[in-house]
């Protein structure tokens, strides 16, 4: 007999007909069903909050060191969506990915809700503490340590942190807080600051103004991914594109194409470390005016064997210098990444003095100064050099405890700085972390501070602009979680320990620490918007985003460190032999995760890298003349080996590099730093090895030679661009 | 026989689903309706009502803002405080005061995602609350309308004032 069955087919068609049937009958009335939701009302409403209507609020972007401006967009006390300030003048309402992946850092499922203290370290089990608890067990470390032997690693901090942070480090006798984060060496801020204090006696950050110029010479400034203030050099960019008269004339010298060279007229795939040395040629072609002793004994012919670019091209290109109005020649990250970088700026910025640009409409100026002398900008970025005499000092026992915030060491710096294995010296380390990353899980105690949308702070914008200006930061919603600010931290240890570290910090919170700061301002003539009091400038502070004069005003740079002699550009030195490692090792900081610290934010995981199209993973990118010669193709899993290490990653077959490079992406390879973030690719500074730059001592994180190894895997890398249709899309 | 037999397991099953996805998608399509037996407050409307407020006393976002809202618990206790205190759901409404806590009520009516709308417009145009949520001033607990969907809400935009009525009727009015 046959049974009596239903296909899985035919009971899909049924179960379908019947909804559909369902659907149409549904406008019958039925009894009451639950939807299945819950009303919370406030139980006491803020006053400003209307439900269902968004409240907008400026602060100031954290997610790098530029400070843009924003306005965040709030719905019942939640943040919603972060847009650039359009009045604030640093980024003109704009933002980048990253500024825009700044709530992910709010709502991260990962962040830290509470202080803990770690049950042994790398054991990664935490013990949540009372915040009274925390503070009172630092306060006996502290006391019972040498002043002297008290560390503060931050990265590049916020100018609010490092005026609390220094001031109390001074008045117990501590020495004032080390600066180093790996984006900040990534793009070369230690050097541009050494350079400025040479050539025109003053460590404020040089800035171009690219908007008016005509001509760019950009020495690996990558402007418009992750150079100094990308949002602002974007804005100018677009301006030097648009403007009438002709669209300007971009030359960008870099071994690898970034998203600027993409965007560039010409791309000189320079060789590694020749940058200087290029620069050299131009003003010698040039000729160097009553400067031109510098280029005595240039021999042209030779630089360009050196450089890998023809003779003719550079001629061609010293002309166009030679014929421009406003021609702008930029220094940027990778002259900065080789030994001899401090030259390199030097020379680079020669050209800015022999084309008489320096000071002028579309040439170099120096920061704005601060609008108040109270206000001022935190100082440049330590060098690796300081970071490596932190290092000898852990070794030698001479580090009683060693704070952590906004950097993490443990992952950024080279491997072979063995900076992870000196801390096992340190007695008590503290991180200020918001997550778990690589540095934290070697601390004791981890005191998370609140994220920035949760905090109080000011920025004064230094790394871009053609004004002075400061941002103005502010909670934009109340703390998630039992966090706390850092700066309050501190005030409150300050003010526990009594004495000169309580004077040194005199305020009674941090709101009231703010309102006093930004008063300092008020009463500027060069005010945007006008109060009569100073409650009202405060409350004036906070709405508009900040403080910006009303009129363009640059600061001009005084060319005192100039001579009329020769300048020496040594050649760089690399790490490894070339007949064992034949490759150059260019690592760039990501697009969208910087240097690592963007990683645990999924969007910005998943954003693809503008030149490769890849995500998510770490990658090689390799000449196709080179991956022929090693045998491999796009997807290849490969090892990179060079004198200080290997590490795996797939393969980009990628012509916009010059074959005898390899560049990697920084940013991934994390062992920590939540789900998001951990062991996902590897991390390229595992390869860099501890050259400096002997005149500024910058870690010369360019300078590692490699080898490739095939491992005869594949492994599927996420790319938004199809392989199949040899960059066409196919529609199937 | 046998072969009539073997054809009506079939139809017996297709019945058996017909009827329930008739209920099950009946059930699901009704944008609408909300739960009114089970708040966690004791709420009426009517007695709110005959004591002469306002909707928009409580609702009082309805004339500014997409949402009418749902009043604050402050605004319960401060008439509460003093009026109806022995009554036990106010003394509960006290306590959700006492421990600083949200009360958290059952939603009524709602609208599906894809729609967009806003109480702002048609409080000022005049519409009174009774026209689309019923006569609530004559109901203990709120109960939910029982249709609230497309068809409905055109009826009424269709029968306004010819100047307006054809962009009433865009789709773009509520579908963004």
């Amino acid at each position: 007999m046959k049974k009596a069955t239903l296909s899985r087919r035919s009971f899909l068609k049924l179960v379908g007909g019947a909804a559909a049937a369902g659907a149409t009958v549904g406008a019958m009335p039925v009894a009451a069903k639950k939807v299945g939701e819950h009303f919370e009302p406030y139980v006491v409403p803020p006053e400003e909050a209307l439900p269902g209507k968004a409240t907008w609020y400026a602060t100031t972007c954290r997610m790098c060191a530029a400070g843009c401006g924003i306005m965040v967009r709030t719905i019942n006390g939640r943040a919603k969506k972060i847009e650039g300030n359009p009045s604030y003048p640093l980024n003109d309402g704009k933002t980048c990915a990253r500024g825009q992946a700044g709530l992910q850092a709010l709502y991260n499922p990962d962040r830290l809700r509470n202080a803990v203290k770690q049950n042994g370290r790398e054991s990664r089990i935490f013990e949540p503490l009372h915040w009274e608890t925390a503070l009172s067990s630092l306060m006996d470390k502290i006391e019972a340590a040498d002043p002297a032997n008290i560390i503060f690693f931050g990265g590049v901090m916020a100018d609010n942190l490092y005026y609390v942070t220094s001031r109390w480090l001074e008045a117990i006798g501590a020495p004032p807080p080390l600066q180093y984060d790996l984006h900040a060496a990534l793009e070369g801020r230690a050097t541009s600051a050494k350079a400025a204090k040479k050539l025109f006696g003053t460590m404020q950050q040089p800035i171009y103004d690219i908007a008016n110029a005509d001509v760019i010479f950009s020495f690996g400034a990558n402007f418009v991914e992750t150079w100094m203030s990308p949002v602002s050099y974007s804005r100018a960019y677009s301006k030097f594109r648009g403007q009438t008269g002709g669209r300007g004339y971009l030359v960008q010298f870099e071994p690898r194409m970034s998203a600027t060279a993409a965007t560039a007229d010409q791309w000189v795939p320079i060789r590694p470390g020749m940058d200087g040395l290029v620069a050299l040629a131009l003003g010698k072609i040039l000729g160097g005016g009553s400067f031109s002793g510098m280029y005595h004994n240039i021999d042209i012919k030779e630089i360009a064997h050196a450089s890998g670019i023809e003779l003719d091209t550079l001629k061609k290109m010293a002309r166009i210098l030679a014929n421009a109005d406003h021609p702008v020649v930029v220094p940027g990250g990778t002259p900065a990444g080789h030994s001899n970088g401090y030259d390199s700026y030097l020379a680079i910025h020669s050209l800015n003095l022999i084309l008489n640009q320096l000071g002028r409409e579309g040439g170099v100026y120096i920061s704005p100064n601060s609008p108040a002398e109270a206000l001022e900008a935190a100082p440049m970025p330590n060098s690796f050099a300081d970071v490596e005499a932190l290092i000898e000092r852990m070794n030698g026992g001479e580090v009683e405890i060693l704070f952590v915030h906004g950097a993490n060491p443990v992952f950024e710096l080279p491997q072979a700085a063995a900076f992870k294995e000196a801390l096992a010296n340190v007695p008590y380390i503290v991180s200020f972390s918001s997550f778990v990353d690589e540095t934290a899980v070697q601390s004791d105690l981890i005191l998370p501070d609140n994220t920035y949308l949760e905090s109080w702070g000011y920025q004064v914008a230094s790394s871009g602009g053609d004004r002075p200006a400061v941002a103005s930061q502010q909670p934009i919603v109340e703390r998630m979680y039992d966090t706390r600010s850092t700066t309050e931290v501190i005030m409150a240890l300050a003010k526990e320990m009594g004495g000169a570290a309580a004077k040194a910090l005199p305020w009674e919170s941090e709101i009231l620490f703010m309102e006093d700061m930004s008063g300092s301002i008020y009463g500027s003539s060069l005010t945007p918007y006008t109060t009569k009091t100073g409650k009202e400038f405060w409350a004036a502070f906070r709405q508009h985003g900040g403080w910006w004069a009303n009129k363009k005003l640059s600061a001009e740079p005084e060319a005192v460190g100039f001579k009329n002699s020769p300048l020496p550009v040594a050649a760089p030195n690399f790490d490894g032999r070339a007949r064992e490692y034949p490759l150059f090792l260019h690592p760039y900081p990501s697009v969208s995760l910087s240097d690592g610290r963007g990683a645990n934010l999924p969007w910005l995981q998943e954003a693809p890298d503008p030149m490769t199209t890849a995500a998510w993973n770490t990658w090689v990118e390799m000449n196709p003349q080179t991956a022929h010669k090693y045998g491999v193709h796009d997807n290849d899993v490969v090892k990179i080996i060079s004198p200080n290490g290997e590490i795996e990653a797939r393969v980009v077959v990628y012509p916009g590099i010059r074959p005898d490079v390899v560049a990697i992406p920084v940013g991934q390879g994390h062992e920590d730093y939540g789900r998001y973030a951990q062991k996902r690719g590897s991390n390229p500074m595992d390869l860099v090895g501890t050259i400096t730059d002997p005149k500024t001592g910058a870690l010369a994180w360019a300078s590692a030679r490699v080898r490739i190894e095939r491992t005869g895997r594949k492994e599927k890398l996420a790319r938004l661009e199809s392989l199949h249709g040899h960059g066409k899309e196919e529609l199937t | 026989m046998a072969q009539v037999k073997r054809r009506k397991v079939p139809f017996i099953l297709l019945a058996v689903f017909l009827v329930t996805a008739v209920l099950v998608g009946g059930y699901y399509s009704q944008q609408s309706a909300g739960a009114s037996e089970s708040q966690p407050v004791d709420y009426s409307h009517k007695v709110h009502i005959d004591a002469g407020m306002e909707c928009l006393y409580c609702h009082s976002n309805a004339g500014r803002s997409p949402v009418a809202g749902v009043p604050s618990v402050q605004k319960c206790i401060g008439c509460h405080q003093t009026i109806a205190t022995d009554n036990a759901d106010v003394q509960l409404v006290t306590e959700y005061w006492n421990n600083n806590e949200p009360i958290p009520w059952e939603r009524v009516n709602k609208q599906p995602d894809f729609v967009y709308f806003s109480h702002q417009p048609h409080v000022i145009s005049g519409l009174a609350c009774e026209e689309c949520h019923g006569d609530i001033g004559e109901m203990d607990l709120a109960a939910p309308m029982e249709k609230m969907d497309m068809g409905w809400c055109l009826d009424c935009h269709e029968q306004q004032h010819e100047d307006i009525a054809p962009h009433l009727w865009d789709c773009l009015v509520c579908h963004k």
